[in-house]
């Protein structure tokens, strides 16, 4: 069995392990009553749990390979004269070196991080209204239109100005009943599409963790 | 993607014979082409570079539709990726010399550019766009054929991909620094930014109507979630979920910081918790800020004593799973990694969860991990405008989620009611700073002395003057409701103690309900017990209601046929009256428990019950700073007109350009 | 719904799946028929990689905040093989692609994806995490002026930060296509993008620009999946009608779905 073979078994395994422990674990009234009944949901909850508290801590610990990315890719294009990766390394190693001096204060982080975020959010305004006033450029045609349409409406809708009362009604009705239903229907396709991943996986299909 | 079209396969069959020719190697070494111009295909002209000297390009590999699968194919990689940096030495003479050669053409050393990735050293690309008219005069277009481009071109429009295109015969690399196409971007950018910042500067822009300082009626959850943090007590902690990062702060720090408050001046502890690693900064920020407020009292809140920040759940849903599983385990270490001392066995430990959610999938995590894991805590939900309409058939479908409150607007009237409610426990902008608040008068009247000692102590004087308000104080706004009257001006100041007052005592044995309204169909405010005194504001028409005045300010209606009427000195009101549910917390917990165990999605479940009980709970927490709070309003309106204009405006024009392309495409046609 | 109502569902929701992937790559085995819609964008991906060849610019692959062990491991996943199909064709640059993501985790499948497909040189530096939302988009945008990429590809996880990268790789004139399985991402996408794709459509993707029967089968499952919940929902919504008026049977409702889905089918062929 090769690269590939071992990770598509270890894979199926897995996700076996965990689908059933998920699905049939913790509800002793699949296996009819009595003690008996109530130990093996027990045991069958067990493994799903133990591989999810697994994922969760790989996950944690995923944030240092980020982190090493993030400094080798820098130091690479530092060595290119790239100014920006010299002031992320060196921001880096003083915010290190900052919270390790005070013991884990991280009010240098909060006092930088943020402010900055709150600008790039504060951006995302012009961006997001010059962008929607550009979607006809892009998609000229009906659809184009109605996505445009809906925008306006619900923009006006969401305005306290008392001439706007018949649109605020429109707009609510817009939101709940048209956009709630079509919203719906996309996250539906997006589960579906989930689900058929997940048994791609399962099956091996997928390139990604094959090797 | 069609189903015939199979671009994988793109080279051309009689390239594909496996052909060990030199331009295999070579053509790595070969200078970048652009792309061919939009114009070439759409004139479908053959564009067939040659190069000066003596290379030819390969032929550009060319998209084919309806090639069927041929595996045995070579493609453009099979051509191309499989090649190793060839060293040097290994090139014959011929190609060495032509190195050299193409090498000292180059005009500057540093036009040649490094473009391979990691590799220390390469053959350097022959120049050749420094020959005058490049690449693109050797297709040499007839004047006439320049004209039909220009013109092919102003139908295409000069969309995306021409950052590269031709322009005076030399390929350009690279984007121009600044074109005058930025110039209706910086226009639209700066309209917003003036329209935004108008109302931070003047008051004369003051577009459309605060938002309500009540909630709607039919607005059954939001004002619930109010209730249900107004009825916290000292022994209650509360999970406080922050899941929104710097995007939406803007729209929820405010709900954010308010629920902390309100929490913090019921003398409840708010446990904070987050899927976002973000978010806990934000946390941070935000009690920094509550903190900055209330300096001048003394009354910081203390991380572990007031407060605590739990760590940071990694995973999304799997954290948040973790979170309901374990809750003991997550509950006794704090984001800094130290222990927190809480002993808690599950979530329903938690008197509520408050989930301030950036997306609606941030509440359907917490609806599906947390929501089902426990039996009796309720989840208090708020969301950011864009996710409110999926957030809002969470909070419909499911009895456990109370609210939903829907971003900045929600946060004003919540800070409003929450001002209206307490407001006659802070001091007045217009008092004289140093006068402690009376407690007749912010009681609205004598019922507070009648609860005992410990039942509601005033503030101790503030040292500097409270930060300005610029929302009008509750003593001078008008309530919304049926409640008519400002409740602290409306009730007898009763500064002499033998003044008599009217008053009521509640005769039944059973647990009456007061009323925000003189009919049985009206929000219940709070319950009260046989012998409770109240202070009598008025009746209703045909005296069968009594509007009656209650502690923190408030006011209620009680039913006449449940009470009798007497008239009291205030000095006996207050020394007979009080409410054994509030003496008794132990007996109040029950009292609200069994309220909410009643809590159903079909009746009203509004009731209120008291305000702080404890000698130790800062209300100074609740003076907040609104002064940018209209303003913000205001630039919210003029911003939102503003894009409105922006999206209208851009997308007629470009509508209108689109359709006149059209009819030009069809006139060549 | 109780907890056991809740499983029974689950475990019938996972078995259909299972059912109609499997029958999905029957047909396709022996019948040996395409059986995948269009997607919008698509053609443009080779003329993009052909941009890339001939400028030495890096195609940029953006798996936003998908990552694997979350909820959206799907969508991870399938983005991995979209781009696995995509970079497949890339090598013949001599720029590798630049994949930015902004879940660590998904660092490892970024990385997979380029070394399989590259093997020379260093893949490492050409897989960058950056911390997530806002940072990420800040920091794509500022890829976006020094790496100059050729075009954008966005596959995953994205919110409304999306309009930040969206808008810098407009402004210098590079092309995108973007999709999220996230509904504000979405609409972003569905806005500024030269091209979007629409929710599920993320799923199909790998093998719309593939070779991969088997991708193309799983495709159709998908679709037939939706079928079955649209016919579900038609003839559930036309039963309650039903009931409502006493003319109409349950004959003249399963009639009315036929027609409905007839319809359905019409308008999704002709698409």
């Amino acid at each position: 069995m090769g690269r590939g073979g071992l990770s598509v078994f270890v894979a199926f395994i897995v996700g076996a392990i965990a689908i059933v422990s998920l699905l049939l674990g913790d509800n002793p009234a699949l296996f009819g009553a009595g003690a008996g009944s109530e130990e093996l949901a027990r045991r069958l909850t067990l493994p799903g749990d133990v591989l999810l508290r697994l994922v969760v801590i790989v996950i944690a610990l995923s944030v240092v390979i980020g982190i090493v990315n993030l400094l080798y890719v820098h130091i690479g294009r530092l060595a290119r004269g790239k100014f920006y990766s010299a002031v992320l390394l060196a921001s880096f190693a003083v915010t290190i070196a900052w919270t390790v001096l005070n013991k884990g204060d991280a009010s240098l982080l909060e006092a930088v991080q943020v402010p900055i975020e709150s600008a790039l959010a504060a951006l995302l305004f012009p961006s997001l209204a010059l962008g929607g006033a550009r979607v006809m450029q892009k998609r000229a045609d009906v659809w184009g239109l109605l996505f445009v349409a809906v925008v306006l409406i619900v923009l006006l809708g969401s305005l306290p100005l008392a001439e706007l009362a018949p649109v605020q009604a429109f707009s609510d009705w817009l939101m709940a009943v048209p956009v709630n239903a079509g919203a719906r229907a996309i996250l539906l396709g997006i589960a579906l599409g989930a689900a058929v991943a997940g048994v791609r996986a399962l099956l091996g299909q997928d390139r990604a963790y094959r090797g | 993607m069609s189903e015939e079209f199979n671009w994988l396969e793109y080279a051309e069959p009689e390239e594909s014979a496996p052909a060990p020719s030199p331009r295999r190697g070579l053509s790595r070494f070969l200078p970048r082409l652009p792309r061919r111009p939009r114009i070439f295909r759409t004139l479908r002209l053959s564009f067939r570079p040659r190069l000066p000297g003596l290379l030819r390009l390969p032929r550009l590999p060319r998209l084919r539709r309806g090639a069927q699968p041929a595996p045995k194919q070579s493609s453009a990689a099979d051509l191309l990726g499989t090649q190793d940096e060839r060293p040097l030495e290994e090139l014959d003479d011929r190609l060495q010399m032509l190195r050299e050669r193409s090498a000292a053409s180059l005009r500057s050393e540093a036009e040649s550019r490094q473009a391979l990735y990691d590799v220390d050293e390469v053959l350097t690309a022959p120049e050749i766009l420094d020959k005058p008219g490049g690449v693109i005069s050797a297709a040499a277009l007839s004047k006439a054929q320049q004209q039909q481009v220009e013109l092919l071109k102003d139908i295409v429009g000069g969309g995306a991909a021409q950052a590269n295109e031709v322009s005076g015969g030399r390929i350009r690399l690279g984007a121009p620094a600044f074109s005058l196409s930025a110039i209706p971007r910086i226009v639209g950018t700066a309209v917003l930014l003036l329209l935004v910042s108008l109302p931070f500067a003047s008051s004369d822009f003051s577009e459309g109507g605060l938002p309500p300082a009540e909630f709607q009626e039919d607005r059954h959850g939001a004002t619930t979630l109010y209730n249900l943090l107004d009825n916290l007590t000292t022994d209650d902690y509360v999970l406080v979920a922050f899941e929104y990062g710097p995007a939406a702060a803007g729209e929820l720090d405010s709900i954010a910081e308010l629920f902390l408050r309100h929490i913090v001046a019921q003398g409840a502890k708010p446990l904070i918790v987050s899927s976002n690693a973000i978010a806990i900064a934000r946390a941070r920020n935000i009690i920094g800020g509550i903190n900055r407020s209330v300096a001048f009292s003394g009354n910081e809140l203390v991380h572990l004593r007031d407060y605590a920040i739990l760590r940071y759940l990694p995973g999304g849903s799997l954290g948040l799973r973790e979170l309901s599983e374990n809750f003991a385990d997550v509950a006794r270490v704090s984001y800094k990694g130290e222990l927190t001392g809480l002993e808690f066995e599950s979530l329903d430990d938690m008197t509520h969860i408050v989930l301030i959610a950036e997306r609606a999938e941030d509440m359907r995590h917490w609806a599906e991990q947390v929501v089902t894991q426990v039996e009796r805590t309720r989840l208090l939900a708020a969301s950011a405008y864009a996710a409110s309409p999926l957030a809002q058939i969470y909070a419909n479908s499911m009895d456990e989620i109370v609210g939903l409150l829907v971003g900045y607007r929600d946060a004003y009237t919540y800070g409003q009611k929450l001002d209206d409610d307490f407001g006659a426990l802070l001091p007045a902008s217009d008092a004289p700073v140093n006068e402690p608040v009376s407690p007749n008068r912010a009681l609205g009247g004598a019922e507070s002395q009648a609860e005992g000692a410990g039942a509601m102590v005033e503030p101790s004087p503030p040292t500097e003057p409270p930060p300005p308000t610029v929302a009008p104080l509750p003593t001078t706004t008008p309530r919304p409701t049926n409640t008519a009257s400002p409740t602290a001006t409306a009730l007898p100041t009763a500064t002499a103690t033998e003044e008599s007052i009217r008053v009521v005592e509640v005769i039944s044995p059973e647990q009456v309900r007061i009323r925000r309204g003189p009919t049985r169909a009206d929000d219940i405010l709070r319950l009260a017990l046989a012998g409770d005194l109240f202070a009598v504001i008025g009746t209703n028409g045909d005296g069968s209601w009594y509007n009656i005045a209650l502690s923190d300010g408030l006011e209620g209606w009680i039913a006449a046929f449940l009470v009798e009427e007497k008239t009291l000195t205030v000095a006996e009101f207050l020394a007979g009256g009080g409410e054994a549910s509030a003496r008794n917390p132990g007996e109040r917990v029950y009292l609200r428990r069994e309220i909410i165990a009643s809590l159903g999605k079909n009746r009203p479940r509004y009731y209120q019950a008291r305000g702080p009980i404890g000698g130790d709970i800062p209300e100074y927490v609740l003076l907040r700073d609104r002064s940018a709070e209209v303003p913000r309003l205001e630039a919210m309106t003029l911003g939102t007109l503003g894009a409105v204009v922006i999206i209208a405006g851009g997308n007629v024009l470009y509508a209108l350009g689109a359709l006149r392309r059209r009819r030009r495409e069809a006139d060549i046609e | 719904m109780d907890d056991t109502t809740v499983q029974v569902y689950s475990v019938l929701f996972i078995a259909i799946t299972v059912v109609l992937v499997v029958t999905a790559r029957y047909f396709q085995a022996r019948r040996g028929r395409r059986m995948q819609r269009q997607l919008a964008g698509m053609d443009q991906i080779p003329q993009w990689l052909m941009q890339s060849i001939e400028t030495g610019k890096p195609l940029h692959l953006a798996f936003g905040g998908a990552g694997v062990g979350g909820d959206n491991t799907p969508a991870a996943l399938a983005a991995a093989e979209f781009f696995h199909h995509v970079i497949q064709n890339a090598d013949a640059s001599d720029m590798p692609p630049l994949v930015t993501m902004s879940a660590p985790a998904t660092l490892p499948l970024g990385q997979g994806a380029l070394r399989r497909a590259w093997r020379k040189g260093n893949t490492l530096s050409r897989a960058q995490w950056t911390p997530p939302d806002l940072a990420y988009a800040g920091a794509v945008s500022a890829s976006v002026a020094d790496d100059e990429p050729a075009a954008h590809i966005m596959a995953g996880s994205f919110g409304a930060e999306l309009a930040l990268m969206l808008d810098s790789a407009d402004r210098r004139g590079q092309p995108s296509l973007a999709v999220s399985d996230r509904l504000d991402g979405g609409a972003v996408a569905y806005a500024l993008a030269d091209h979007a794709l629409i929710g599920e459509e993320l799923f199909a993707a790998p093998s719309a620009i593939s070779t991969d029967e088997g991708g193309r089968a799983d495709a159709a499952a998908l679709d037939v999946w939706r079928g079955l919940i649209i016919l579900g929902a038609a003839v559930l919504l036309l039963l309650e009608f039903s009931k409502q008026l006493p003319l109409l049977s349950w004959q003249l409702a399963l009639g009315a779905a036929a027609v409905l889905i007839a319809l359905g089918l019409i308008f999704s062929r002709r698409r």
